[in-house]
């Protein structure tokens, strides 16, 4: 390439200061030269913490006539209106996950895509390490033998609290720790085996976002009647990760960049065969790095990128089917203690 | 009545927001320090209020209009010191009817002076403990009192019941095997259940009692740490306590002895070669310690030799671990061996736990049985990712 990818990063939260602009000024593909972001200081201040000095912008539309492409990483229900003005002004963008805050709001992004013909990319950045792609090779090429069932879970006490605080609010996270936490296994469940048959949620939101789910799938019969769980919690510390029923034995995957695929045999309680490719000594590339490169690639030579629109617009269509299906669960934890939280059926009116 | 919660997001804040949100003719106002913490508030569609107690202009604008003030916030020591200057004289100014301070009984010391029994009891925490700020709390809030600040102080010991983060802990210790139990576990156990400690606060919100004396609120139960793991038992591999190291008490005691200051020991560690690999990422330092190095070296093997030998000691022989390291913190808590009586605040307040020990427990398990994913048709799978 004989020139740089200019991109602007729009948002200058923690995520974009931890991760996406880490990534883009480690990259020789691309040159950061907009930090767009209603708080201007905040920009500011994102831009001198890496002692660059790329334009400081309070709107999008201040930047769109000198980029190629736009990192989103806003509050979640902002990533539509930012993400349709570079579309339509043919600027390609890679949003962080989610999508949107709703598959409406996917859709008019995807719409707008179509129509200029700009890429869209998703930050599933987890689709970047390199177990992930291993395990999608081996569960499609029948390497376990049948896969009968699944589990995923992740929790922790608190974590990620981003500047806004847009998280703990479901008109602007589009969701509760279903979507902050639950949408990267979701896109991975859906990448490994597809979209499911049927899918219910029970959650305990008492009018606000969740902050503990636990979401059941079950595909058809067509897919060997396979079924899984995956559970999500903002309030308990959860071993996280994969595990996955298979003809050979338990198949786990830990929730780290660099964790290795174990399998423990079924016939052999107490051995486990450690599964990673032989990469000759190189460790995982930072993801949000990948992704970057990926995206900008996409964008040069009109190739899809790893995790497109169509993909993530599918997660959020199962994020609102199971919503839609969800139920609370008892939360009375004293034996015969009343009812003292507000009355849950009346609550979840306001979701 | 409108109620402002400070620490909201915590075990006790939350539990106590949940319990007053269904309390008619009460306003509750949540006030969290950081969003991360606030998800078991944000569920229940609420507005939250963030806070910066150590803004003063902004403790004293939001605290406006609150008639009653609970404050459960924990930090550092200057926002558990400073933010609570600033909570008490915006409290006062705002005319509170009622401040409600949580204390701990870590202001007795750890261990425990043997006559805190009863609050009047000596307070003798190591300075730049948690309990020596709690203490510096107390007296905070007692001069508020004396000033007119209608205030109570509540002096939790350890807190059960759901979300408890302390049952967590032991339980994690326990299932790793780092839970030693002391003399079969005989020890006393102080504890409160959280409703009951929520209880005690909605009392005194209620009370005209405000001198800013401590009030213990404890359980009526009196239990061992057998009986606390005979309640775990339940959440654990079958087995598991019989399997706990034990610990014997007089050998414990005798370990705690702290090491005091040694000018010989500091400078081992200062030329060790941990240390010296640390200082030579400095360019300047490495050409010190290059320097060095080369004096030495030029006086030959067997000077350099003795040096270490004399500096860093025989090389260490790492015997194996067969077990985990018992956890000092929790061994040290089965000699506590006080168990605070809960006489005053039934006197003062009127004071009845609303569950006993043996219902708090059970609120526990069925709490983390859920939460832990032990129920349903998945629980065996979920276990393969402990």
């Amino acid at each position: 390439m004989t020139q740089r990818f200019r991109i602007a990063l729009a948002g200058t939260g923690l995520i974009t200061r931890d991760s996406h602009l880490p990534a883009a000024l480690a990259s020789d593909k691309v040159d950061v030269v907009a930090l767009v972001d209603p708080v201007r200081e905040r920009a500011a201040a994102c831009a001198q913490a890496y002692g660059i000095s790329p334009r400081i912008a309070a709107s999008i539309e201040e930047v769109l006539g000198s980029i190629d492409g736009a990192v989103i990483a806003t509050p979640n229900h902002l990533h539509m209106p930012i993400a349709v003005a570079c579309l339509e002004a043919g600027v390609s963008t890679l949003i962080e996950k989610p999508l949107a805050s709703s598959a409406a709001q996917g859709e008019a992004i995807l719409a707008a895509a179509r129509k200029s013909g700009a890429t869209v990319a998703a930050g599933y950045s987890t689709r970047f390490r390199n177990n992930i792609i291993l395990l999608k090779e081996l569960l499609d090429e029948n390497y376990f033998g049948r896969v009968t069932r699944f589990a995923h879970q992740f929790g922790t006490v608190g974590g990620w609290a981003p500047l806004s605080a847009y998280n703990l609010r479901r008109e602007s996270s589009g969701g509760g720790v279903l979507v902050v936490t639950g949408t990267h296994f979701l896109d991975r469940m859906l990448y490994f085996w597809g979209y499911p048959a049927q899918v219910q949620l029970e959650d305990d939101s008492l009018g606000g976002p969740e902050a503990n789910c636990s979401a059941v799938f079950r595909y058809g019969e067509a897919e060997g009647g396979l079924s899984g769980i995956a559970r999500y919690s903002k309030t308990f510390a959860l071993p996280g990760g994969l595990v996955i029923e298979t003809e050979s034995g338990a198949v786990t995957l830990a929730d780290l960049d660099e964790s290795e695929i174990v399998l423990r045999p079924a016939d052999r309680p107490g051995l486990r065969h450690v599964i990673r490719r032989d990469h000759g000594g190189a460790g995982q590339i930072d993801p949000f790095f990948l992704q970057l490169e990926d995206f900008v690639d996409a964008c040069t030579t009109g190739r899809p990128p790893r995790v497109d629109g169509e993909q993530a617009l599918l997660s959020l269509k199962l994020i609102e089917a199971l919503y839609a299906d969800r139920r609370g669960y008892d939360q009375h934890w004293y034996a015969g203690s009343p009812q003292r939280i507000p009355d849950e059926e009346v609550a979840c009116e306001s979701r | 009545m409108r109620i402002a919660v400070i620490g909201a997001s915590g075990l006790v804040g939350a539990t106590l927001v949940e319990r007053l949100l269904a309390r008619p003719g009460c306003s509750v106002v949540p006030f969290i320090h950081s969003s991360g913490n606030a998800w078991r508030l944000a569920r229940l569609g609420i507005e939250l209020h963030q806070l910066d107690l150590l803004d003063a202009g902004q403790v004293h604008t939001r605290l406006a209009g609150c008639t009653h003030i609970v404050n459960c916030a924990r930090g550092n020591s200057e926002v558990m010191l400073k933010g609570l200057k600033h909570l008490l004289s915006a409290s006062t100014k705002a005319h509170a009817r009622k401040f409600v301070h949580l204390s701990s009984v870590m202001v007795y010391g750890d261990p425990p002076h043997p006559d805190s029994v009863h609050e009047e009891a000596p307070t003798d925490p190591a300075k730049g403990t948690y309990g020596w700020v709690k203490l510096q709390q107390d007296k905070l809030v007692q001069s508020a009192a004396r000033e007119g600040l209608p205030c109570t102080v509540l002096c939790p010991p350890n807190i059960s019941g759901p979300h408890s983060h302390y049952l967590l802990q032991v339980l994690s210790a326990a299932m790793n095997r780092s839970l030693g139990l002391v003399d079969e576990g005989r020890g006393c156990c102080s504890l409160v259940d959280v409703e009951n400690l929520c209880h005690a606060i909605e009392l005194s919100l209620e009370h005209a009692h405000g001198d800013g004396n401590r009030l213990f609120v404890t359980d009526d139960d009196r239990i061992c740490w057998a009986d606390l793991l005979r309640e775990l038992a339940p959440l654990l591999p079958e087995g598991s306590i019989d399997r706990l190291p034990r610990v014997n008490a007089s050998a414990l005691s005798a370990s705690q002895q702290t090491a005091g200051v040694s000018v010989g020991r500091s400078i081992k560690h200062l030329v060790s070669s941990d240390m010296r690999a640390a200082l030579r990422k400095d360019p300047l330092w490495a050409m010190v310690d290059a320097g060095l190095r080369r004096s030495v070296t030029w006086f030959g093997s067997s000077l350099e030799n003795r040096m270490r030998l004399a500096i860093e000691g025989p090389l260490p022989v790492p015997k194996p671990k067969r077990s985990p390291e018992i956890n000092r913190q929790l061994s040290a808590h089965q000699l506590r061996g006080v168990v605070h009586s809960n006489e005053r605040i039934k006197s003062v307040l009127g004071y009845q736990p609303l569950h006993s020990f043996a219902e708090s427990m059970a609120a526990f398990r069925a709490w983390y049985r859920r939460h832990r994913g032990m129920e349903g048709e998945y629980a065996g799978l979920l276990a393969q990712l402990a």
